[in-house]
């Protein structure tokens, strides 16, 4: 992916995160010592509650593809954030930094997420945003 | 006329997603400013025209590496006074990661659990009536103002049932008639119908509120014990958005990871 047109979204900064902002316990499913770092082409965006979740197809160097998916907060907790709904599309080619989880399925909780499909630069946050 | 309606629309339709950043983020009538604009949090709290401080707004609970209530309502390292049957409870929830949490099964937080959430909550206050309207899950709370006293053996409820009053600048509300089944933080405190909570209000300026509640449940613990004290932020300038638990997910994979977890045993009550 061409880092010149890439853009972060910081999806899920550790105080803004699935974890801050999760439905359920983050820990239950997720392994903060998992971390995986995937660039694949989205195929399916679920804009909904209690999470949003996308998916997308990971080539691997030998060619096979796996489908990953990656729970990110709910549409609210994105929203402030400075997301819209359409922020990611099918067939946006992304980069996700993310915690696995822990029953080793191709599921993850995405902390970071770099879109090479605009020039727009957002930035996670939590819902609540304290006073400085 | 009609031009201008499709001009108007046209430029609605060429903003797109912006109208969801315009709610997010207007300007709030009534919320001092500084000469830039800015909110002035640090400005007195407001009051109402009976002289009391007003409570109405948007707030946010703070949750810092140290306090953060919305997880445990005791700083690290310290332990509510469980009984045996709550303390092994609470001790299953924590090692499970939350194997029945409510809210995974789109139940609802409780007292005072909601006002720790990571949404934020309005308060609206009017001489009879204060109403706190919790985005999470869009639910409702009523602390009533107009004298009535608590209901004895109302049905239980989630929220309980709720009486305000004035302490000098501190709003107390005392709540009863909890319905068994909420949990008090996200890590699990349990409590039972026989649960009481006072929650004290104390707005020390513009932008903070501080909140100490206060657990009285003698079915699961052994005195009463009273909570960090919650930091709450006013969220200015922004509104609510509507949240509901809707295509719950997240529930199937959880009741697998959470499968061979749970114990064989009935589940624990404060009833047994």
């Amino acid at each position: 992916m061409r880092t010149g047109l890439a853009i972060v979204m910081c999806v899920a900064l550790i105080a803004a995160s699935g974890r801050a902002l999760a439905h359920h316990s983050f820990a239950a499913e997720f392994d903060e010592n998992k971390p995986v770092k995937l660039t694949g082409t989205v195929n399916k965006v679920e804009w909904t509650n209690p999470h949003i979740w996308f998916f997308m197809d990971v080539k691997s160097p030998d060619g096979t593809v796996t489908n990953w998916g990656f729970e990110m907060a709910s549409p609210n907790g994105l929203l402030r954030a400075g997301w819209k709904r359409d922020s990611m599309k099918v067939g946006d080619v992304v980069a996700v930094e993310a915690r696995q989880a822990r029953d080793g399925s191709h599921n993850a909780n995405a902390q970071t997420v770099v879109l090479s499909s605009t020039g727009q630069r957002l930035f996670a946050g939590s819902p609540v945003q304290p006073a400085p | 006329m009609w031009r201008g309606g499709m001009f108007a629309l046209a430029l609605v339709c060429a903003a797109g997603g912006t109208a969801a950043a315009q709610w997010l983020s207007l300007p709030v009538p009534g919320i001092p400013r500084n000469a830039d604009g800015t909110p002035n949090l640090n400005a007195p709290a407001p009051r109402t025209a009976d002289g009391k401080p007003d409570h109405s707004g948007i707030w946010g609970m703070l949750r810092t590496e140290n306090a953060n209530p919305n997880a445990n309502l005791l700083p690290r390292g310290t332990e509510a006074p469980m009984l045996p049957w709550a303390a092994e409870l609470y001790k299953r929830r924590v090692d499970t990661f939350g194997y029945d949490r409510p809210m995974t099964m789109c139940l609802p937080h409780g007292v005072p659990d909601a006002l720790t959430s990571p949404y934020p909550f309005k308060l609206i206050q009017t001489p009879a009536v204060t109403v706190h309207l919790y985005e999470e899950f869009t639910k409702y709370r009523q602390v009533h103002t107009d004298g009535r006293q608590l209901p004895v053996d109302p049905n239980p409820v989630y929220y309980g049932y709720s009486v305000g009053r004035w302490e000098g600048d501190t709003f107390v509300v005392d709540t009863a008639g909890f319905k068994e089944g909420s949990w008090l933080d996200n890590d699990g405190h349990p409590h039972t119908d026989a649960l009481r909570t006072t929650e004290r209000f104390r707005r020390t300026n513009f932008g903070s509120m501080d909140v100490v509640v206060t657990i009285d449940d003698p079915k699961a613990y052994s005195r009463p014990w009273t909570a960090q004290t919650m930091r709450l932020v006013l969220q200015p300038d922004t509104e609510l958005l509507e949240h509901l638990c809707e295509s719950n997910r997240d529930l199937e994979r959880l009741q697998k990871i959470w499968q061979g977890r749970e114990p064989a045993a009935p589940p624990i009550t404060g009833r047994q």
